[in-house]
């Protein structure tokens, strides 16, 4: 009984959190919207109708907004496809430099083009261009320029992880590229187009510190509002521009979430074979677009070192010396410590609440996970000017305890930015296995518990991400804040508005700078962390025992096979896999980048994958042949038998060709018997080494094993004496320690059977077994192993006189696990004896002496 | 005087299960004896995943009792039935080694280090993983993956294990092998097994007793010989008898099936 109650109350705790989430967003994010339409009056709405400016700045708006938010989706999709079709190297770089813009105020970029253009503009000083940008020119510009990397990062995202299955049904039906542009990319694309056109129209039009410096005498709606609460004190009328301002952004929410689902694919790249020419013209393109977008950061950077704008254009460091001194000018210590402040608080606790949310929407069912998602989402439509405002309304009475603290600009800018970071948590909790909390419940631990030991763990590289997203936007941020800090608290970017209003360059430029200057650096050490981790992983995944068995056969086919079209029947029926198998490989292999794929349907290995096989790759190969061969005597009497010729060419050569096809060239051979007739291999293969094993006709070969066993790791150990017709049965990889076999019916030799997936019992001749090869590989940790049991055995009585893998087979057998390397019996020719070799070689026949040794 | 511990391990008494208005199980009753390995068998969507979830707690009946050891269980907390879980994909943790995986259970229970070190190793031999101990779940094979889930809820001793189509994810050769490995392990710890599987090769395989269900309800409960000699209805002779037979026929006779 008393359980049940505990248990209940479990439950109802969690429940609990749910409800003061969604009372949370409802108070800070919902509320606030509300109190606006409290404070409109009729009189209100008839003034704002009849009023001119009002309608002006809408129209003014809807022009530029129109205008600049076709441009930029035009620009942004060019650029994503461009970026995304050309074969090129550090796309990342690209993508990086791209969305530099996303590191400064918007306010900045206006700064930078207005001190760019116009009499007195830099142009006009260095060239004489006098161009007059303020205005609508002025206004696109910047607002190409400000929404670029947000639309950019949208479609190039889409464009990334386009599905490549219904291009592969297409082009097997037999459809031809243009029609599959027309059918599929552009239905594709569209959902994503439409979105981010959405997204950037919402972007332009509720900004308003770029055009403050660039809009000149054109009002838009944004200042229009702006004005009504700071000069006319309007609040009403405010009010209502405030939720016309909320109109873009309603819509383009509910087109997202309509039709979200149906954007989001599967994580699957879609790599396309680009011409070379057409890389290089993608390349120029970008560059010279990275060039334009940076101009107004470059504008402000050099006005922050010139002595006098625009008098003197010297170089000059008074300026950045003046930021740390109180004497000339103004001390910005404060305020960049007041910036860092609310940045690193806001993404604490932004980065734990979005992610409490993630979970709470995702990790379990209900109602209220599903109220907590839509809530969560819809603080992405609201614009930082219309929540600030409704702070103001609704906190006002809070004077001193939380209005005028830290703590609003904080929450203000927690729930101002938490679409977003809210989206990355949930997608990544709800990649993360459901069935922990299950485990854990049978298991007696707590959610908790779980939730710190297995999800945040499993999660650290989208925590970087949010923490980022959190960080960098407070940092540049000046919508929501713009009404609610004090003088004592106020930020950076709030700053720059201030002595906007006097027109004082310099020191707009100097703080724009230092903002650029700490969010580099910011997103620098975010960079690093994340890299840092995925090496941890990556290296967790492909160091050493990194690939799965069936990982491994796949890269190590395409290595042996080369680039080419593979259909997934054939991988399935080559590696005798599941067809579902085969897919759900390639996908996984793809998706870490261990194969490059192909428009056209080809495929190849990728260095990474290359990489990844290297732990697995046989490092040399050890040959014993210090044997006499008694019984192909007469032959054998001046030959040691790896040497005598069949057809022509030697033993020895057909496995040492093979090795050296599969570039195994470290190759140890043992020697004893007429040890200096090997000299003349090195002719052929120069990259051989010998030991000589002077006890070859004293003990078994064992001994010839114990010679080399210092080289034993990573290797092949190889007999001398077998005639090898399939070269392939070498090969440069090797997933772990084997013995060649071939299935059987019966056979006199010596054999093994297969015992769980091993090779056991080894002995002379047998049924229904695996006819051993003399042919094993040995991996890392096994070649250790391997090495004890040799000496050990090799010290002990009588153990002279093994054969050298009767110890691994037999002796010492449980301490392996040695596959069964199949191969075909007619893979190798075994030559035992005269018989065996006229067989081969018809010639040796009529040999001297043979009737003699051979008893007849 | 030590009391007898009785055949019967657990026992579920008429139950229904309805999720909102649909009805997934009705008047389930059957016991599974101490020891024992029962199969759930049947087409999907019959309801087999949702016996085992209200058997391990996650879910519970609308209607009916469960009794474990003569006591009901219907209400208890997942963690105190003593009852293990492996799911299909096995659900491991994976940002811990094996060993983490498996002392993470009984790291959150009051035991020494030493302890915890004794029985982690021992089951860890049991399942015969020992050199793997130290790697990821990422770093192994589909049957290694599975066997540290079992061991992950062996290390609690507890008093049935619960399978969830354990081999769905897995090709058909290795199949053939855990098969065999998890039958020995089963063996060696004389432990009872629940198991769902839809495929009728690996109830038969590995079952002492197989329940087929269908149509919401069981449609026989029986060991392999009887369901395959008296199937108790037209249903369980096509799922069963039907199915198995037409695995031994020859190429040839389906061929002529298809195109006679």
């Amino acid at each position: 009984m008393k359980k049940t109650m505990l248990q209940a109350g479990r439950i109802l705790r969690h429940e609990y959190l749910r409800l003061i989430s969604v009372g949370c967003i409802l108070l800070f994010a919902v509320l606030p919207l509300l109190t606006l339409a409290f404070h409109v009056t009729g009189s209100d709405l008839q003034y704002i109708l009849k009023d001119r400016n009002f309608a002006e700045a809408i129209r003014n708006s809807l022009l530029y907004t129109t205008a600049s938010a076709v441009i930029t989706t035009v620009l942004a999709l060019v650029s994503a496809y461009l970026l995304n079709t050309a074969n090129l190297k550090r796309k990342n770089a690209f993508v990086v430099l791209l969305t530099l813009g996303m590191l400064v105020p918007t306010i900045s970029v206006g700064l930078g083009l207005r001190i760019l253009f116009g009499t007195n503009g830099f142009l006009d000083l260095l060239f004489g261009w006098e161009i007059e940008v303020r205005g609508f020119p002025g206004l696109i510009m910047g607002s190409v320029m400000t929404s670029f990397p947000a639309t950019f990062l949208i479609l190039y995202d889409a464009l990334h992880y386009e599905d490549k299955g219904p291009y592969d049904a297409a082009s097997i039906m037999g459809i031809s590229r243009i029609s599959t542009f027309f059918r599929l990319t552009v239905p594709y694309l569209r959902i994503a187009l439409i979105s981010a056109f959405f997204a950037c129209f919402t972007l332009i039009f509720s900004d308003y510190g770029m055009p403050m410096e660039i809009a000149g005498k054109v009002k838009t709606l944004p200042m229009y509002l702006y004005d009504q609460f700071m000069s006319s004190f309007q609040y009403g009328r405010g009010s209502i521009a405030g939720f016309v301002l909320l109109i873009p952004a309603v819509v383009s929410f509910v087109f997202d979430v309509v039709f979200r689902d149906q954007s989001v694919s599967e994580k699957q790249k879609r790599l396309i074979d680009a011409q070379r020419g057409f890389s290089r013209i993608a390349a120029a393109l970008i560059v010279v677009l990275c060039v334009l977008l940076f101009l107004p950061q470059l504008a402000f950077i050099s006005l922050s070192f010139t002595k006098s704008f625009p008098n003197d254009l010297s170089f000059s460091l008074e300026h950045i010396a003046n930021i740390f001194s109180n004497t000339h000018g103004v001390g910005l210590t404060a305020y960049i410590r007041n910036s860092l402040l609310l940045a690193v608080l806001t993404a604490v606790i932004g980065t734990c609440f979005a992610y409490l949310l993630g979970y709470l929407s995702v990790r379990k069912t209900g109602r209220l996970g599903k109220a907590i998602d839509l809530l969560a989402l819809s603080t992405i439509a609201i614009p930082g000017l219309v929540l600030g405002i409704g702070y103001i309304f609704l906190f006002k009475s809070t004077n001193g305890r939380f209005y005028g603290t830290v703590l609003i600009l904080i929450v203000v800018n927690v729930f101002h930015f938490l679409g977003s970071p809210y989206l990355l948590a949930k997608n990544c909790l709800n990649k993360i296995n459901s069935e922990y909390e299950v485990i854990g419940e049978t298991l007696g631990i707590s959610r908790g518990k779980i939730v710190a030991h297995v999800l945040i763990p499993s999660s650290v590289s989208t925590l970087v991400e949010m923490f980022s997203y959190f960080f960098l936007n407070s940092m540049i941020t000046i919508s929501a804040v713009a009404f609610l800090c004090t003088y004592d608290n106020q930020p950076l970017s709030i700053l720059i508005t201030t002595y906007e209003k006097n027109s004082n360059y310099e020191m707009q430029s100097v703080i724009s700078l230092i903002i650029l200057f700490l969010n580099v650096l910011a997103r620098s050490v975010f960079f690093a962390v994340t890299s840092v981790l995925d090496r941890k992983q990556s290296k967790e995944v492909e160091g050493g025992i990194g690939l799965s068995r069936y990982e491994f056969d796949f890269l190590a086919y395409l290595e042996k096979n080369g680039k080419g079209i593979y259909s997934q029947r054939k991988l399935a029926d080559d590696l005798t896999i599941t067809l579902s198998n085969a897919a759900r490989l390639l996908h996984e292999l793809a998706d870490r980048d261990f194969i490059n794929l192909f428009a056209d349907g080809s495929m190849e290995i990728s260095e990474k994958g290359l990489h990844a096989l290297e732990p697995y790759k046989v490092r040399k190969a050890i040959i014993l042949a210090a044997g006499f061969g008694q019984r192909l005597a007469p032959v054998t009497l001046d030959t040691p038998k790896p040497l005598v010729k069949v057809n022509g060419v030697r033993i020895l050569d057909t496995l040492l060709d093979a090795l050296y096809a599969k570039e195994i060239k470290n190759i140890t051979i043992v020697r004893g018997y007429r040890k200096e007739q090997f000299d003349q291999l090195l002719e052929k293969y120069p990259t051989i080494q010998f030991i000589d094993n002077p006890e070859f006709n004293l003990a078994n070969n064992i001994s010839s094993a114990v010679c080399a066993i210092d080289r034993i790791d990573r290797c092949y150990i190889c007999e001398a004496d077998l005639y090898i017709t399939n070269p392939d049965i070498i090969n440069k990889y090797e997933y772990c320690s084997n013995y060649l076999g071939a299935k059987v019916a019966e056979t006199d030799d010596w054999c093994f059977k297969k015992h769980q997936g091993y090779a056991s019992d080894y002995q002379m001749g047998g049924t229904d077994c695996y006819q051993a090869f003399g042919i094993s590989y040995w991996d890392g940790e096994d070649s250790e192993k391997l090495k004890a049991d040799l000496r050990k055995v090799y010290a002990s009585r009588g153990g002279k006189e093994n054969l050298w893998e009767q110890v691994p087979l037999k002796i010492a057998r449980k301490n392996y696990k040695l596959e069964i390397r199949k191969c075909h019996k007619s893979d190798i020719i075994e030559i035992d004896n005269f018989i065996e070799l006229i067989a081969a070689d018809p010639s040796y026949a009529s040999y001297p002496g043979y009737e003699e040794y051979s008893g007849k | 005087m030590a009391e007898e511990k009785s055949a019967e391990i657990i026992r579920c008494e008429h139950i229904n299960k309805k999720f909102k208005s649909k009805t997934v199980l009705e008047d389930i009753s059957f016991t599974v004896n101490r020891g024992e390995f029962l199969s759930l068998l049947g087409p999907s969507g019959c309801g087999k995943t949702t016996i085992l979830r209200m058997l391990i707690g996650i879910e519970k009946p609308s209607s009916g009792r469960i009794i474990k050891d003569g006591a009901d269980i219907t209400d208890t907390a997942p963690k105190d039935r003593n009852i293990g879980i492996v799911f299909q994909n096995y659900s491991l943790f994976p940002n811990m080694d094996v060993y983490h995986n498996i002392s993470y259970a009984l790291s959150s229970r009051k035991l020494s280090r030493e302890d915890i070190d004794r029985k982690v190793k021992e089951i860890v031999e049991t399942v015969g993983l020992e050199e793997h101990i130290y790697k990821k779940p990422k770093q192994l094979s589909g049957g290694q993956q599975q066997r540290v889930a079992i061991a992950r809820t062996l290390v609690l001793n507890p008093d049935i294990i619960l399978f969830d189509e354990p081999m769905s994810a897995l090709d058909a050769d290795i199949k053939v092998v855990l098969r065999a490995q998890l039958k020995e392990i089963q063996k060696k710890l004389r432990i009872t097994i629940i198991y769902v599987t839809h495929d009728q090769e690996e109830a038969f395989a590995l079952s002492d007793r197989i329940m087929v269900l269908n149509d919401l309800r069981i449609a026989q409960l029986d060991t392999p010989y009887e369901l395959y000699h008296h199937p108790a209805d037209p249903f369980v002779k096509r799922f069963i008898v039907d199915h198995l037979n037409m695995k031994v026929k020859s190429i040839e006779d389906c061929i002529k099936e298809v195109h006679p």
